[in-house]
């Protein structure tokens, strides 16, 4: 048994080298003097190739007959091919800040919440029922998202949310969130893309198989961006690890730390 | 003064009559049932009456100074207070949410992490290879007839059993059984065995009441202190 | 054991050709990717906690300055994942330990690659080899 989470190390190496091996800064980075290794910052990393798919089998489904999305689940990732957002100047401008600070004021490392649509390189727990959709976070906090499907209508929303309010509804296999009611403080991603609290988002969750999740990201902010910002992404179907605690703010030292781009 | 007096009073009659005719009603109604036959659990539910266990479990003298020490130092190191995870004894006055499937039970807390357990109901054996210890445990359920028993090992020992500060080791065997005996309440009855902490095993129950005004609300801890900038 | 080694050689073989991605918080952030470590020492500590696990060593200079150096692993999940155990390095124990230097302290780094007192080298789980 033990031996088999130690075979599992080249394949998690091979997955880790594929990925590095697709992924390509968009701009390339200036700060390289005396000689250094040119560094490419980590929020201007774009795939170039999609990741590799998860197992193959049939979908299963709910007594009530709609896809079941209940597993453990590989981080989303971001498919090749989707257009760069168009920003007001001042998200670009912020964004572009944040970037080449090498992501140091990124909240995620200050063990905040990381809202929606972030991913994370940790699994996530879908827990499917006919009235409610559970999201459970392995990181980067050990947190919670709920779906409500019995709802109609988005709540009244008095303090802005980390997670928003999302209710969803299906479009034949296609399970469609809509979620608003967001707060201002969270990043995308870590190149620092912003948002207001206008933001509207809406998902649209498609099992393909047993093993693949397509999900469509649309991000509606007229406060950031011009028009509406579309990601592709994947979630493959983790059989082989559990998620375990993590307790982000157990021992974060990093915050203190986090010195940005020195070089500039 | 006298129309005062009336209203004061009206007010008080209309307090005094309104919870018992409700709960009257809410009791009597039909307990849900899952897809599967089984009690449903599902729902938001708030503990009624103090969360602290109602005495002490009978310590071991280390243990026993533990407790005297974090007493006496005014509950001083309180892992809530740094939003570190209550584990499973220690819980909140605020609600908590019970989403059951057929194999898994999820818990979902709306205070302290703002966090999750989860209870595995699939047959699957305890697993601490991996997470020998942890905040929550490891958990694993199964049904006797109308009742849920959750059994969990595998804790570290850093969390509280309350928030007085009682301690406990990693030792801590926690056997919980969910009983719904009607519709809007919910029994948890404990048994806490830990051969390193207690002289003896040690037993309570709480009663929960059924939120129905509302959902969990967002609440994180960690933001005053973590949030940085 | 033998099988273990050789499935690690590869995987390390493998993974060091990887771009720098990020975890919990951004590498280049914290860490200077053109200034590298390798120290040897006895480990004083292991934090098994989030959002990664830390080891101190103890490590003696040519003069016997002793430096408690603190080193920044993967998060537990990577680890665990990655095959590490909460016991798989306890105090006492000596160690290599290769990785990169903090931008801002010293005795402060990120842990890439460790060589156990067995002499099997692993990956520390750091987040200049963990995409995001």
């Amino acid at each position: 048994m033990k031996l088999r989470f130690w075979t599992l190390l080249p394949a998690a190496s091979a997955i880790g080298c594929f990925l590095a091996l697709s992924w390509v800064p968009i701009s390339a980075q200036d700060g390289s003097k005396d000689g250094k290794k040119k560094v490419p910052y980590p929020g201007a990393v774009r795939p170039t190739k999609a990741p590799p798919p998860g197992p193959p089998g049939p979908v299963p489904h709910m007594a009530d007959g709609k896809p079941d999305f209940s597993g453990i689940w590989n981080a989303q990732r971001q498919l090749p091919g989707d257009p760069e957002p168009d920003m007001l100047p001042w998200a670009a401008a912020l964004t572009k800040q944040r970037t080449e600070n090498y992501s140091a004021d990124d909240p995620e490392a200050r063990c905040v919440p990381g809202g929606v649509p972030r991913a994370t390189p940790y699994h996530v727990q879908m827990v499917s029922t006919p009235t409610l959709l559970l999201f459970l976070y392995e990181g980067n906090i050990h947190t919670f998202r709920q779906v409500f499907l019995d709802r109609k209508e988005h709540l009244k929303i008095t303090e802005p949310l980390w997670y928003g309010d999302s209710i969803g509804h299906w479009e034949g296999d296609t399970l469609v969130v809509d979620s608003v009611g967001f707060n201002d403080k969270f990043w995308f991603d870590m190149a620092g893309h912003p948002h207001t609290t206008q933001l509207h988002i809406i998902e649209r969750y498609h099992r393909r198989d047993l093993g693949n999740l397509d999900v469509e990201v649309t991000i509606l902010d007229p406060g950031t961006y011009s028009k509406p910002w579309v990601q592709h992404r994947l979630a493959t179907l983790e059989t082989g690890f559990d998620i375990v605690e993590y307790v982000c703010n157990e021992n974060n030292q990093d915050p203190g730390r986090l010195a940005g781009n020195t070089d500039r | 003064m006298n129309t005062f007096l009336v209203k004061v009073s009206g007010v008080l009659l209309l307090f005094a009559s309104l919870p018992a005719r409700s709960q009257q009603g809410q009791q009597n109604g039909p307990i849900p049932r899952a897809v599967d036959g089984k009690v449903d659990l599902t729902g938001v539910w708030v503990v009624s009456g103090s969360p602290d266990l109602p005495s002490d479990p009978d310590y071991l003298p280390d243990a026993r100074k533990v407790y005297l020490q974090r007493k006496e130092s005014g509950r001083k190191g309180d892992p809530e207070k740094a939003c570190l995870p209550n584990g499973v004894v220690r819980i909140e006055p605020l609600p908590y949410k019970i989403v059951q499937t057929p194999k898994l039970v999820v818990m979902l807390s709306e205070g302290n992490t703002h966090s999750y357990r989860r209870f595995f109901l699939d047959g699957r054996p305890h697993d601490t290879d991996v997470e020998p210890d942890s905040w929550n445990g490891n958990s694993i359920g199964h049904w006797d007839g109308e009742t849920l028993v959750v059994d969990t090992i595998g804790f570290n020992d850093k969390t509280w059993l309350d928030s007085t500060g009682k301690p406990h080791s990693e030792a801590l065997h926690v056997v919980e059984r969910y009983r719904r005996p009607n519709l809007n309440h919910l029994e948890i009855a404990y048994m806490l065995e830990d051969t390193q902490a207690f002289s003896k095993p040690y037993s309570f129950t709480r009663s929960f009441t059924r939120v129905t005004d509302r959902d969990l609300r967002e609440y994180f801890c960690a933001m005053d202190n973590f949030a940085g900038k | 054991m033998e099988h273990r080694r050789v499935v690690l050689a590869a995987s390390l073989g493998l993974i060091f050709s990887s771009v720098p991605l990020a975890a919990h918080h951004s590498f280049e952030a914290e860490y200077d990717f053109n200034r590298t470590v390798k120290v040897s020492g006895i480990v004083t500590k292991v934090e098994w906690m989030n959002p990664h696990a830390r080891v101190y060593v103890d490590v003696t200079d040519e003069k016997g300055k002793v430096t408690n150096w603190n080193f920044e692993l993967g998060p537990i999940n990577i680890l665990l994942k990655n095959g590490w155990r909460k016991n798989s390095l306890k105090a006492g124990d000596q160690v290599t330990v290769e990785g990169f230097l903090s931008k801002v302290g010293e005795g402060l780094g990120n842990a890439r690659k460790i060589t156990f007192p067995d002499g099997r080298r692993v990956l520390g789980g750091s987040s200049a080899d963990n995409p995001q």
